[in-house]
């Protein structure tokens, strides 16, 4: 905001306006005086640098841990240790995030109400900025929308300000206590609106969806799996369950869907990717909205395998290998955050509302999994998930389950490769048979005409005199009886 | 959730029944009038809606259809939550499958109380010839829990319509009495206030901003 008002000086000078790199375009105060592109260049740089910066830090400390259990403990097994780099890595990430972004501002916050501009000075970069550029364009749609609904229009805006505003001062609120307040105010909104505008429901649903959407665009940050909750241990034991489970099949779980369908297998892929796109959403709608695509996604894999629509097993099932092979991120966090502070109404009786309780219930099985629940011996489930042997080494395929799929893809195509390979040369062969059969054919034709001809030489001979009456020659025509004559009946 | 403004109301059923009592098959006679039918269009038969207007009241129903399996029914509780109806579907010929109803309707009582509207409905009454839980025993049953009973058979399209009208009926009643019980004031009120609409919007306002952030 600071920025902007400096620039609407009178004397703006044309360089000013042009984008900092000097590419000729113009730039933009919003991305730091680059143009679009140029600052998606930048600002990509920036991250990457982050990102390497991270993964230094990650190693050096998987390093040092490596070092000290070694010499605590000796040698550890190859797969835990993947699993300690994991862990290390995320929560090395969020500690860092909270000593750099989230302790100066809670710090700050008891400075006052100035901490909205603090905020947008930030030093920690470029993810911020893009926040607020998000909250900004939200912000005016929220208001762009509003107009629409003329006088109640002011009176949602002015009372989401207000709520808004009261939120701020119960952050330190426990966060049960948070979600309560927002329930409330979204049942005071939409009581309001009906009862006092007669806002027709369609309408209703819309203004109530643009309320969430503004509202929890900017209270996101501190309401998503905040730091009082276990949500995030909850999240990191969910994820750590899902990867111990790997070596479950579909077939264990009675999954109605034929991978080896292309189309199928497409489905799938889709609907994984919707399920961990979900937590790239910030506002509870649209991370409903993910779970939607993801179920639809689904029904079609059920649909194109089977031909019938999927029932409610059909699709839990399946559900619940997506989560497992997608192994989403943040899950427990975002089922909170959308149970916390979702619309209610949205949440309890809608399309949407079965779909995310299907999630909870996919989340559930998978917490409480053991071996009745697949079908599987006792001794069987605790093998598999010590990880002492894989059901999928049993099969006739090789294959060891980590292989990816185009690896797997691409030997099944050099498979069939060869044996058209095979084919072709069959055929190749064929048809010089033939080509040889047909000259051979031809030959014998020839050879067979000309035995003929020397057995039969053509004779020329003097043409015969002409023949008299065909029956001149029979000398008994006179003794033959007269022909019939034809005889009238009366009557 | 009984619906606001007195005249519409939207409500959750449940659809509660082991796996091959056919709970698929009676939602999609209901909803979509087919039976084992290749043109089946929709997608799926886990989430269904449906509109009925009853006697003036706009009702909007959405079916919840509950995985089935044995290994599913720890997540009950969670399919259920806020729910104000639900049908629980046994098979006729399968004396197990009314146990597994049985079991249901204890369950829910347990955890909705009163609140919520029982059906018990008996399927396949095509196959008449093997039935194996008899109408006497099915029915005495229901009434002891505060359940109705009915018969239904989604082959023949028999009892689906009624079990589902009843159903919507004994809800409204339901959320009915929970208003009044409620106190039916706020409808009224609102009602009421609409003729001096302008005038009273200024204190309103802060008064519900004030109630906003102290609760």
């Amino acid at each position: 905001m600071s920025l902007k008002s400096e620039r609407r000086g009178i004397h703006v000078d044309q360089s000013e306006l042009l984008c900092k790199k000097g590419c000729g375009y113009y730039g933009n105060p919003a991305w730091q005086g680059f143009c679009s592109k140029c600052w998606r260049e930048e600002y990509h740089k920036a991250r990457q640098k982050q990102i390497q910066e991270d993964w230094e830090l990650a190693e050096r400390l998987q390093r040092e841990e490596e070092e000290a259990y070694a010499s605590s403990q000796g040698t550890q097994g190859a797969q835990s240790l993947t699993f300690s780099k994991f862990e290390e890595k995320k929560t090395n990430e969020k500690s860092r995030k909270v000593t750099t972004v989230k302790k100066f501002f809670g710090a700050s916050s008891r400075a006052g109400t100035k901490k909205e501009v603090q905020e947008a000075k930030a030093p920690s970069p470029s993810i911020h900025r893009q926040a607020s550029i998000e909250t900004d364009r939200v912000s005016k749609e929220f208001i762009e929308f509003l107009k629409t609904y003329h006088k109640p229009g002011q009176e949602i805006y002015k009372q989401c300000k207000i709520f808004l505003d009261a939120m701020h001062h119960k952050r330190e609120l426990s966060i049960e206590e948070q979600s309560e307040c927002a329930q409330d105010f979204y049942q005071n909104v939409a009581e309001k609106l009906q009862i006092r505008w007669k806002v027709s429901p369609e309408k209703l649903e819309k203004a109530m969806d643009q309320i969430e959407k503004y509202i929890m665009t900017r209270l996101y940050k501190y309401v998503f799996c905040p730091e009082t909750t276990e949500d995030e241990k909850k999240d990191l034991a969910v994820q750590k369950r899902i990867r111990a489970l790997h070596w479950v099949t579909p077939q264990m779980l009675c999954v109605p869907v034929n991978e080896d369908i292309p189309e199928v297998s497409d489905m799938v892929v889709k609907a994984i990717t919707d399920i961990i796109e979900m937590d790239s959403k910030r506002v509870p709608h649209d991370k409903l909205a993910c779970i939607t695509k993801c179920s639809n996604h689904i029904f079609n894999a059920i649909k194109i395998t089977r031909n019938e629509p999927a029932s409610a097993d059909d699709f839990l099932q399946t559900l619940i290998y997506i989560v497992l092979k997608g192994n989403p991120p943040r899950l427990q966090s975002n089922i909170q955050y959308i149970t916390r502070f979702c619309n209610p109404s949205r949440l309890m009786s809608g399309e949407d509302g079965y779909y995310f309780t299907n999630l909870c219930c996919a989340v559930a099985f998978i917490e409480k999994l053991d071996a009745q629940s697949l079908n599987l011996s006792n001794e069987d489930f605790d093998r598999y998930m010590s990880g002492q042997t894989s059901p999928k080494k049993q099969e006739p395929e090789s294959w060891s389950p980590d292989v990816c799929i185009g690896v797997k893809q691409m030997y099944k195509n050099l498979d069939l490769l060869s044996q058209l390979n095979e084919r072709q040369e069959i055929i190749v062969s064929e048809a010089k048979k033939l080509e040889r059969d047909l000259i051979d054919w031809t030959d014998g034709i020839a050879k067979e005409v000309q035995d003929i001809v020397e057995k039969y030489p053509l004779e020329i001979k003097p043409k015969n005199p002409p023949l008299a009456a065909i029956d001149s020659e029979n000398v008994e025509n006179d003794r033959l009886p007269p022909p019939l004559q034809p005889q009238v009946y009366a009557g | 959730a009984g619906g606001g403004g007195g005249r519409s109301f939207s409500f959750k059923v449940v659809l509660l029944g082991e796996g091959c009592v056919g709970k698929t098959s009676l939602v999609l006679r209901y909803c979509e009038n087919k039976f084992n039918d290749k043109h089946i269009t929709t997608l799926q038969a886990s989430f269904l809606t449906k509109k009925l207007n009853i006697g003036g009241k706009r009702v909007n129903l959405a079916i919840w259809d509950t995985a089935g399996q044995e290994r599913f029914h720890a997540l009950g509780p969670i399919y259920y939550r806020d729910s104000n109806g639900a049908i629980l579907v046994y098979d006729i010929t399968d004396e197990d499958s009314f146990q597994k109803v049985k079991n249901w309707v204890k369950e829910l009582r347990k955890m909705l109380g009163n609140e919520i509207c029982l059906c018990i409905v008996g399927n396949k009454i095509d196959l008449e010839k093997e039935r194996h839980v008899s109408v006497q025993e099915a029915e005495t049953y229901a009434e002891s829990v505060g359940a109705k009973h009915y018969h239904t058979s989604a082959k023949q399209n028999k009892g689906i319509e009624e079990l589902f009208l009843d159903l919507c009926k004994r809800m409204i009643e339901t959320a009915q009495v929970d208003e009044r019980a409620r106190g039916n004031g706020s409808s009224q009120s609102g009602t009421a206030r609409r003729g001096v609409q302008i005038i009273d919007d200024e204190p309103q306002v802060q008064s519900s901003g004030g109630c906003c952030s102290s609760g």
